[in-house]
């Protein structure tokens, strides 16, 4: 890092805060607006309920369409904020601490959207769900399919979203006892009982930077479990064309974090947008995380690759011609070449590029592309993989979205942007005490002329 | 915040120095020395040399079967000595710091390629061609591919790593060649370093040209191995069982052999800290490092084989069937439980705990156990897919019969204790010429961190240039 | 608890409240009754005080056996309860259960290790003692815990330590 801002404690605050203590003009404008996409979704759904899953687009043979989609896009978001938050605490990486919060936020608005459009939404009677995912019903002596991966998804889901927020929220207490600390009255002792009484002891710090890489190496291991399972939603099917393949946890994992990094950057840029906090997140940070998804767009093309190519080794019929419809008919070969473009093809080879990995509006662009493909990715698998006839179906048929699953798809993007808005405007985004950390530790070494960056390690 | 800064640039030159004459010194005063082990070394090579003679003249190419054992060798020097290297590669990328006392340790074995590029050569042999109509990623049938691809390409591949490896290590000793040729009093010494150091005089060019290098070289050789393993796993071992399609076996081959290069390189660091004289540049931080990445690939390995073995038991077709009976509870039961046991449960229950992790035995038991854990991996996979390589039902990419357990014979046991001897002795005769700690890489060390004290206590101060 | 009073000073410097732990400890109160408070965390040892203890590895351990135990049964029980062959699958099937149990281990364990550090930090602390609001703003405060007696004393250790300002509070 060559870029080095020293503030005081009390800059940082102030700095930092600035989301909470003011309210800009765009924000309830923002918030409002997100509010209206969101309850017309929830409207969306309420009629759906009322009308049953008829109103969708979904039929025989292509049961699972956008709801699916969406859940699996939204549990590959979700993975960024672990994976970059763990990963670079446990690695000790110094240019995580400005993006740790906000990626484990994005975390869990991002699990919450996946449940919400999760697969419990088209199961035609979403209040019975519970009895197929709890065991409770002493009455009637049914109890659940452990072999089903129904059964998996929601345990993994649950635990996850438990884990992830717990994890924001032991991390959080510090940053609470500063507002406390800055506000009077009422609010004051709100967030006086969230900080539990945090006072700053040496206990109490190490505990916290324990913490930190305690429940990182605990969580990595769920993190990594989650969206394995959600693959094998559809890889334990030996039925749809495509589905039944064992690369499929590792390439839904790196293609998650492909997406959820990418994400994260977007999130970044963002920030600095809406908020100014250049001064805090910087051209250098944006350059380590470009770096990174170089790394990490690789290797998951390389299990792009794999899954491609040991598709046609199968050499059987059913599975060639699904490849077939995937690159070669339209509209999905229109997808298809989207995809591959906005995924990688696109974006990687701009990264390449130190200019465009330090601009903000290069990375914004860059990354949405990249979840635009990822996006496109999850449609492609599921979708025309439904398509054909299976041996556990008669027909063939096709897909297309009908405006109830359209507006529910919109719901969950301005439930996780709400979400976001809302946090800022409670919490702080940028966990302060690691800036101050980070600032304690900073150093330089003096080699001849050179002044070198340093940060001090116990 | 108050600094030592001062101090610091002072005590640069002295620092340099007196490191310098330590690692030259450490180079020169020869370890190696220990003739009887060399001797039992050369000796047991031999004994592997007439092993691999007799069996070519017993068995000759015609009967895979008969070379199960032998291909699971040669894989196992693939996945653990040519692995090795990626030690040093993945850190220098990283700009990592702590691996600088080990990354030649991990770089010696890239040569090693050159052994087991040799005993690849009846694996080739061995290997049918495509024309015996089984279902490969050549798509012999469709694309009219010459039927010998497998053997072209693989050959090209490990020949690439060969070179890139020796590459890699000839480049990163550059600088440390320049010391021993100014540092050296035998004229025969002085001429060999002088044309290994190739003109190095330590300019600013010369030293930001051969970083790029290095990282380019690592790179590659990353990508090479990565390519390797991929065509290893599936023209010499996947494509010769019918009906098995795993999609992610290539990559649990290549990070099962990220483990047990990781696995080599720790059993090396004990060998050179007890027997070596480096205790003073390898010691326990590096231990610790390399015994949790050694844990976490294990968890790695161990996700990989589940999200394979999920897929099959729950998908349960015949073939699915008889894949998990031939490669687990069938007839190489005991080495899957061995490899299960070993490269997972046993570092699971062991590695958690901070005591054995941050230790220098800990690890290096684990990694002792990696190594067999991987051979028996191996074993169960490539021992069963060349009894299986001349089945009569491979047109139908189906294995309606899971075959018998067959046991190494005399032969291959004299081949893989002989190959395992003639890779330590190679080892041990190349540190003769290469310091096993590298010296420029240290003294680039003591520039970026120093101690000092921060108020009351004292600090690791650890410089990460741009 | 309620028979304690304490006394927080407040310094701006590293340097000088090393120095006036060293006048705390030499004026007779024990390591037991004063303690460091500051905003940002500092590497142990900065004020030549101890490093602090606490046993957080344990918790995960228990919470990781908890949960094991309770998705082995969980998912043991499930199965035997209600003997349904599905897909051809044993009754009893052991990698389906491997998922779940291995869910309820991370669960527990992440549980556990969040429970453990509330727990271990002495939190919730319903009463702050003596505090300043300026500890979160870079201040470093030494704040003293003891008998109502001993607190004229504190006060004037941490006074003559060169305390920038001196408060009281309740413990």
């Amino acid at each position: 890092m060559q870029e080095h801002h020293h503030r005081t404690d009390k800059q940082i605050n102030t700095d930092l805060l600035s989301s909470i203590f003011s309210t800009p003009k765009w924000w309830p404008i923002a918030t409002l607006a997100c509010l209206i996409v969101y309850l017309t979704g929830m409207t969306a759904f309420a009629y759906m309920l009322n009308k049953g899953v008829g109103v969708t687009g979904l039929n025989r043979p292509v049961f699972w369409g956008f709801y699916m989609v969406n859940f699996v896009f939204w549990i590959g978001i979700s993975h960024a904020g672990i994976m970059i938050s763990a990963i670079l605490r446990l690695t000790q990486a110094e240019w995580r601490r400005p993006i740790t919060r906000a990626a484990e936020v994005l975390t869990v608005f991002s699990l919450i959207a996946a449940l919400q459009a999760a697969p419990l939404v088209h199961v035609g009677r979403p209040w019975r769900a519970d009895l197929w995912v709890f065991p409770y019903d002493f009455s009637r002596g049914i109890w659940i399919n452990v072999k089903s991966p129904f059964i998996w998804d929601p345990s993994a889901v649950m635990t996850y979203l438990t884990a992830s927020s717990l994890f924001v929220f032991v991390c959080l207490i510090p940053d609470l006892a500063i507002i406390r600390d800055r506000t009077k009255g009422i609010v004051s002792k709100i967030y006086g009982f969230l900080a539990l009484g945090w006072r700053g002891t040496p206990v109490q710090w190490k505990l916290q930077i324990v913490a930190g890489i305690l429940l990182s190496a605990l969580v990595l291991p769920v993190f990594v479990s989650v969206h394995s399972i959600v693959s094998w939603d559809f890889a334990a099917q030996i039925g749809p064309e495509a589905w039944h393949s064992t690369i499929f946890a590792p390439y839904f994992i790196i293609g998650a974090i492909h997406s959820g990094v990418s994400a994260v950057a977007t999130v970044m840029v963002v920030m600095v947008w809406l908020f100014k906090w250049d001064k805090y997140i910087t051209p250098d940070h944006l350059d380590a995380i470009g770096r990174l998804l170089i790394i990490v767009a690789t290797a998951w093309f390389f299990f792009f690759f794999l899954e491609w190519v040991y598709a046609l080794y199968t050499l059987e019929g059913p599975e060639l011609a699904m490849r077939e419809l995937q690159v070669f008919k339209m509209p999905w070969s229109a997808m298809f070449i989207i995809f591959v473009i906005t995924a990688y093809l696109f974006p990687v080879p701009m990264w390449l590029f130190k200019k465009v990995r330090r601009n903000f509006l290069w990375m914004f662009i860059t990354t949405i592309s990249v979840n635009i493909g990822m996006w496109l990715e999850r449609f492609l698998i599921i979708v025309p993989g439904l398509m054909r006839k299976q041996p556990l179906m008669f027909n063939w048929g096709s897909y297309t979205p009908s405006i109830v699953e359209i507006l529910m798809v919109a719901m969950t993007f301005a439930w996780v942007l709400m979400g976001m808005l809302l946090f800022a405007r409670v919490f702080p985004l940028i966990p302060l005490f690691d800036i101050k950390e980070g600032m304690v530790g900073r150093d330089e070494i003096k080699i001849g002329r050179a002044k070198v960056p340093a940060s001090i390690r116990e | 915040m108050s600094t030592s800064q001062n101090t610091h640039e002072q005590t640069q030159f002295s620092k340099q120095a007196d490191l310098t004459a330590k690692l030259v010194g450490l180079h020169v005063s020869k370890y190696n020395k220990n003739t009887i082990f060399l001797i039992i070394l050369s000796v047991l090579s031999i004994i592997g040399l007439i092993g691999l003679i007799v069996k070519i003249t017993n068995d000759g190419f015609d009967n895979p079967a008969k070379w199960g054992y032998y291909v699971t060798f040669v894989v196992f020097l693939l996945t653990t000595v040519q692995a090795a290297p990626m030690v040093a590669i993945a850190p220098f990328i990283a700009k990592g710091h702590w691996n600088r006392s080990i990354s030649k340790v991990a770089q010696l074995f890239a040569p090693l390629g050159l052994i087991n590029l040799l005993l690849f050569i009846p694996v080739l042999c061995v290997l049918p061609s495509l024309s015996d109509g089984r279902r490969t990623l050549w798509f012999f049938e469709s694309l009219k591919m010459n039927a010998y691809m497998p053997h072209i390409i693989t050959l090209i591949s490990f020949i690439c790593l060969v070179l890139l490896g020796i590459a890699l290590l000839w480049i990163s000793t550059v600088p440390d060649f320049a010391v021993l040729r100014e540092n050296s009093k035998n004229t025969y010494n002085k001429k060999l370093f002088s044309i290994l150091s190739n003109r190095w005089i330590g300019t600013s060019k010369q030293w930001f040209t051969q970083k790029h290098r290095i990282g380019i070289l690592g790179a590659f050789y990353f990508m090479t191995l990565v390519i390797l393993n991929f065509q290893i796993s599936s023209d010499f071992a996947m494509s010769l069982i019918p009906g098995w399609i795993d999609s992610l076996y290539p990559a649990t081959h290549t990070a099962n052999s990220f483990q047990a290069g990781v696995a080599t390189v720790i059993i090396a660091m004990y060998a050179l800290r007890k027997w070596g004289g480096c205790k003073d540049f390898i010691g326990f931080d590096q231990f610790w490092a390399l015994g949790k990445l050694m844990f976490a690939l294990s968890l790695m390995w161990v996700w990989f084989f589940f999200s394979s073995f999920i897929i099959f038991w729950y998908g349960a077709k015949p073939t699915e069937k008889a894949i998990i009976e031939l490669s687990m509870t069938g007839p190489y039961f005991i080495p899957f439980l061995g490899s299960a046991f070993l490269l997972f449960i046993l570092p699971l229950l062991t590695m958690p705990f901070n005591r054995i992790r941050r230790s220098i035995l800990g690890p290096t038991i684990l990694a002792f156990f990696i190594l067999i854990g991987s051979f028996l991996d191996r074993l169960r996979i490539y021992v069963p897919a060349y009894q299986l390589s001349d089945h009569p039902n491979k047109h139908n990419f189906y294995l309606p019969d899971v075959p018998k357990t067959i046991l190494p014979d005399i032969p291959d046991l004299m081949i893989i204790v002989g190959g395992i001897s003639a890779v330590i002795l190679t080892y041990i005769l190349l540190t003769k010429f290469i310091p096993v700690v590298s010296i420029w890489q240290q003294k680039e060390l003591s520039l970026y961190k120093i101690h000092k004290k921060f108020h009351r206590t004292e600090v690791l101060v650890l410089g990460k240039p741009e | 608890m309620f028979n304690k009073r304490s006394v927080i000073g407040l310094f701006t410097d590293e340097d000088s409240v090393a120095d006036a732990l060293d006048k705390v400890s030499e004026s007779g109160f024990k390591s037991t009754e004063y303690e460091i408070l500051t905003g940002t965390p500092y590497p142990d040892g900065t004020f030549g005080d101890e490093e602090p203890k606490h046993k957080l590895y344990r918790f995960p351990i228990i919470g990781a056996m908890c949960g094991f135990i309770v998705g082995l049964l969980l998912t043991a029980g499930n199965q035997i309860a209600f003997p349904l062959i599905t897909g051809g699958k044993p009754l009893l099937s052991i990698p389906p259960m491997l998922i779940i149990m291995y869910e309820g281990t991370m669960l527990g364990a992440i549980l556990f290790t969040v429970f453990g550090i509330i727990f271990e930090s002495r939190l919730p602390r319903l009463f702050m003692g003596a505090y300043d609001t300026k500890i979160t703003e870079g201040y470093i405060g030494i704040c003293i815990t003891s008998s109502p007696d001993k607190m004229l004393q504190a006060e004037e250790v941490l006074k003559n330590s060169g305390a920038e300002e001196v408060k009281r509070g309740w413990e």
